[in-house]
């Protein structure tokens, strides 16, 4: 198990975005992923387009015509883009609000299932969506229309 | 609530215009097929039985993220008996 933290990455006019940061890691998953591919020649241009596409999000909302679902009916884990990019981005859509952004990588295989890397991200998401899930449960995290309130170490 | 270090301004600043420009209209015309859809009462399967193409199909111009070509513009313009983008 790793402790995180939820971060606040940016609050757009229509949807607010997070992320989540391992304490031991430097960087959060949304970073690594930006990171990873911001001088990588062949995939820079798919970043890109991710990124335009997550402030276009932010315009229009979080909603759900804007995603591909590829975690289980009881998740709420979704990946970016729909078409046309081996890159994948995969992310928790809690509502048209928010969206919690995870980490993320080329799509080799036909599923993400199919590759550790991708499905260790998956997984991860998966895992958090559960303990958000568990925390507005109990009363520990407060989550609104658009916006999660925590300040919780979560093991994830 | 700690913020992450990168902001999402910084991470704008890599995306080119052209590619900012793309994704905007890609965006506008998807919302513009949703609203007409709407402004019909038609589903997403229902549309695409309308217009004789696979729910898929339609999934893909509603993305947000579909690289349209004139030919499916005009179809669809001419479906809605209105514009889907005006020049």
């Amino acid at each position: 198990m790793s402790e995180a933290e939820l971060h606040l990455f940016n609050e757009a006019a229509k949807c607010t975005f997070y992320t989540i940061q391992f304490l031991s890691d430097d960087e959060s998953e949304y970073e690594k992923f930006f990171t990873r591919f911001k001088d990588d020649a062949q995939f820079n241009p798919d970043l890109a387009r991710i990124v335009a596409i997550l402030d276009n999000i932010g315009q229009n909302g979080a909603l759900e015509r804007f995603f591909r679902y590829e975690g289980k009916m009881s998740d709420r884990v979704v990946a970016l883009p729909v078409l046309s990019s081996k890159l994948r981005l995969y992310c928790i859509r809690l509502s048209n609000g928010i969206l919690v952004l995870g980490n993320g990588g080329v799509k080799k295989t036909r599923t993400y299932g199919e590759d550790d890397t991708l499905r260790g991200y998956v997984l991860d998401l998966q895992k958090f969506d559960k303990l958000l899930k568990d925390g507005e449960r109990d009363g520990s995290i407060k989550i609104t229309e658009s916006t999660i309130e925590t300040d919780k170490i979560f093991d994830i | 609530m700690k913020t992450t270090k990168t902001s999402f301004q910084d991470m704008m600043a890599i995306v080119p215009p052209e590619i900012k420009e793309e994704m905007r209209l890609s965006f506008s015309i998807s919302n513009r097929i949703d609203e007409l859809m709407r402004e019909r009462g038609l589903n997403k399967k229902q549309f695409a039985e309308a217009l004789g193409r696979r729910p898929c199909e339609v999934t893909k111009w509603l993305s947000g993220q579909h690289n349209f070509t004139l030919r499916t513009l005009a179809m669809l313009s001419a479906f809605f008996g209105k514009a889907i983008v005006n020049v």
